[in-house]
């Protein structure tokens, strides 16, 4: 999974998507989250550091984390190809 | 650098909701390194708010609707021509095209300059004419149909399923979901409109534009892609924001290239969820939204003024991805003996 080049992220969380001309406003976690994504780290890795700096459990992490990535992937701000792909 | 005095005529200064792109494109033009231009508006209704908007014109003229007769138009354009020498004429009404590019070689020698598309250019792409043009061009057009009577609505619903888009020939559209919304809008436009009306395949998905301007021998001279961000209920665009769309530049510079569009242009485009373009409408002219394009880095106004000039003008590529223009009304108080001026002496 991978943002697409069209994809502008400021530091307060604005992202604008350059060939849709559509703007989003991320909230501080889901900022953290697509810093991660963007720094290209795996799954596993964003887990672990999610849950060791905020109290949540594995499970309520894989599904919010999933269900975040399908909403990136329908605003057409990440590629992916494998829909099983979220490393 | 010396800038060339011009004298420049600008019609459309109808900045209301409905707005024409005479007063963006004076702006362009004022932004200009090339020209110092003394500005002649001409308009066709005493409250066209351009004639009041300050340090826009120098001089008002009113003219003739061009459905009193071309002679007439052309013979007022002649005689503020006496007074005022024009070096360039700009239209930017859809109306008024006709009766400019039909008396083009006239105006040329009065000495008064244009950059329009020719007849065939023209005619070709006017809305009941989409199918042939896509057909010609290899470039994907929604279906549609041209009716002369309310009898071809059971046509049209043998072809394609409700919504249906029900457009005028040269302006308004409506979408109907069911048979009766079309033959609300089949009424509404044909008696506004005249024939035919035109039944267009509905294309779900997004609306973006283009601005472009080209050089009449297959070049594309300038091009800036836009989306909408906020639309009136006239479909007018009050808010934009330019795009970095690939696609949509190769579309232009195909369109352009195997026209060999001259002048300026506005495509209007949907594009869908699988990423492909529909073309709905080609506009002979700059829009409204002109001056986001010169905010973005293209000054269409100034390279269109250019090229009418018969000078050379280098093909502009690149644009600022992301500019916005934001529109807004503007209550400007104006003195009675203004209003009286141009409604008594036709001129200011």
């Amino acid at each position: 999974m991978k943002i697409t080049e069209d994809i502008k992220i400021s530091d307060n969380g604005f992202v604008f998507n350059s060939r849709t001309g559509d703007s989003f406003n991320l909230n501080p976690f889901a900022l953290e989250l697509m810093k991660n994504i963007e720094a290209e780290k795996s799954f596993d890795q964003i887990k672990t550091e999610v849950m060791e700096k905020y109290d949540i459990d594995d499970l309520s992490f894989e599904k919010d984390f999933y269900e975040f990535c399908a909403l990136l992937k329908h605003h057409q701000i990440v590629l992916q190809d494998n829909p099983l792909d979220f490393k | 650098m010396n800038k060339q005095k011009i004298t420049l005529a600008v019609t459309g200064l109808n900045n209301t909701d409905n707005p024409g792109a005479g007063v963006p494109f004076i702006r362009g033009i004022k932004e200009s390194e090339a020209f110092d231009a003394r500005i002649i508006g001409l308009v066709y209704e005493n409250l066209e708010p351009g004639i009041y908007m300050e340090n826009l014109c120098d001089r008002i003229f009113q003219i003739p609707y061009p459905s009193s007769g071309s002679d007439e138009l052309i013979e007022r354009i002649e005689n503020i021509h006496q007074q005022e020498h024009i070096d360039v004429l700009i239209p930017n009404l859809d109306a008024e095209l006709f009766s400019f590019m039909k008396n083009e070689g006239r105006l040329r020698s009065r000495g008064i300059q244009t950059f329009l598309p020719n007849l065939k250019q023209f005619q070709e792409r006017e809305k009941d004419k989409l199918p042939e043009f896509g057909k010609k061009y290899d470039i994907k057009v929604p279906g549609s149909i041209n009716m002369s009577t309310l009898g071809q609505i059971k046509d049209l619903e043998d072809k394609y399923n409700y919504p249906v888009m029900i457009k005028g020939q040269f302006y308004d559209a409506y979408v109907a979901h069911n048979e009766e919304q079309a033959k609300q809008a089949f009424h509404t436009i044909a008696s506004k409109w005249g024939f035919p009306v035109i039944a267009q395949e509905f294309v779900k998905g997004t609306e973006v534009n283009v601005i472009a301007l080209g050089d009449g021998k297959g070049n594309t001279i300038a091009a800036v892609p836009m989306r909408k961000q906020y639309i009136t209920d006239k479909g007018k665009a009050w808010g934009g924001i330019t795009l970095a769309d690939e696609k949509m530049m190769e579309l232009t510079r195909s369109i352009i290239s195997k026209t060999k569009w001259k002048g300026g242009m506005e495509l209007e485009l949907i594009k869908t969820n699988g990423g492909e373009y529909y073309l709905i409408e080609i506009n002979p002219r700059v829009p409204a939204w002109v001056y986001l394009a010169v905010g973005a880095g293209q000054n269409i106004p100034e390279a269109l003024v250019k090229l009418a000039l018969g000078m050379d003008v280098q093909a502009m590529t690149k644009y600022k991805i992301g500019k916005m223009f934001v529109r807004y009304s503007y209550d400007a108080i104006v003195d009675l003996e203004k209003f009286a001026a141009i409604s008594m002496n036709k001129e200011i």
